[in-house]
């Protein structure tokens, strides 16, 4: 019973997941303001993170995984084998971990150009731009 | 039962942030959009929490609800506040 539950559970995050790229693109590429643009851009990469993050969960049949850290310090063969067969995968967090941090910095960057434009155009609504 | 528990948990939070960047992306208040916004990263930072990344948690709730609404923020007092014509 917990197995098709996890299974169903799987699903509907995965397809939130996808429902959410649709939203942030469909955001990106139909609606006018630059800030709107920006925004979208934001809960894209938010959703590209999560989806990073998802590949290395291991799904909970039989007992709940843990975070990947070791707690007990003589690292002995048994408590690497608990390790591994509880702990998710630190790769895609270690990935995820920077992948935050740049877009972050990007998300800057293209506030400043965002403020630019309105400085020489007036306006961030890109249709009005292009009437003129 | 704990699972089935964690795994409601996971897909509450999966609902709650498409309907809220459904929102953030419909808004023409961009103010309130950016609430919006920093309400589905809440959510992505509560699945991340559920999917075993702590550590993530903590870079992330900062950086997403914290600094990215701010800059947004300071973004549209700069510029303008409504979307559309």
């Amino acid at each position: 019973m917990v197995n098709e539950y996890a299974l169903f559970a799987a699903y509907v995050v995965v397809l939130s997941l996808y429902v959410n790229l649709g939203i942030a693109l469909y955001g990106i590429f139909a609606r006018p303001s630059l800030v709107k643009k920006l925004i979208a851009i934001t809960i894209l990469s938010d959703t590209a993170n999560a989806f990073a993050i998802l590949v290395g969960y291991r799904w909970p049949i039989g007992k709940l995984p843990k975070p990947p850290v070791i707690t007990e310090l003589p690292v002995t063969r048994k408590v690497l084998e608990t390790y591994t067969s509880t702990a998710v995968d630190p790769l895609p967090q270690a990935l995820v971990l920077t992948a935050v941090v740049i877009g972050l910095a990007v998300t800057l960057f293209i506030a400043f150009i965002i403020i630019q434009y309105y400085r020489l155009y007036g306006t961030v609504n890109i249709h009005k731009v292009r009437r003129r | 039962m704990l699972e089935i528990f964690t795994l409601t948990l996971l897909t509450l939070f999966a609902i709650t942030s498409v309907v809220a960047a459904y929102l953030a992306i419909r808004e023409r208040d961009l103010v309130k959009a950016v609430v919006y916004s920093a309400i589905q990263s809440a959510m992505y930072a509560l699945i991340y929490y559920v999917l075993m990344a702590p550590d993530i948690v903590l870079v992330y709730i900062p950086v997403s609800v914290g600094l990215i609404p701010a800059v947004l923020l300071f973004v549209i007092k700069k510029t303008e506040r409504y979307e559309g014509d």
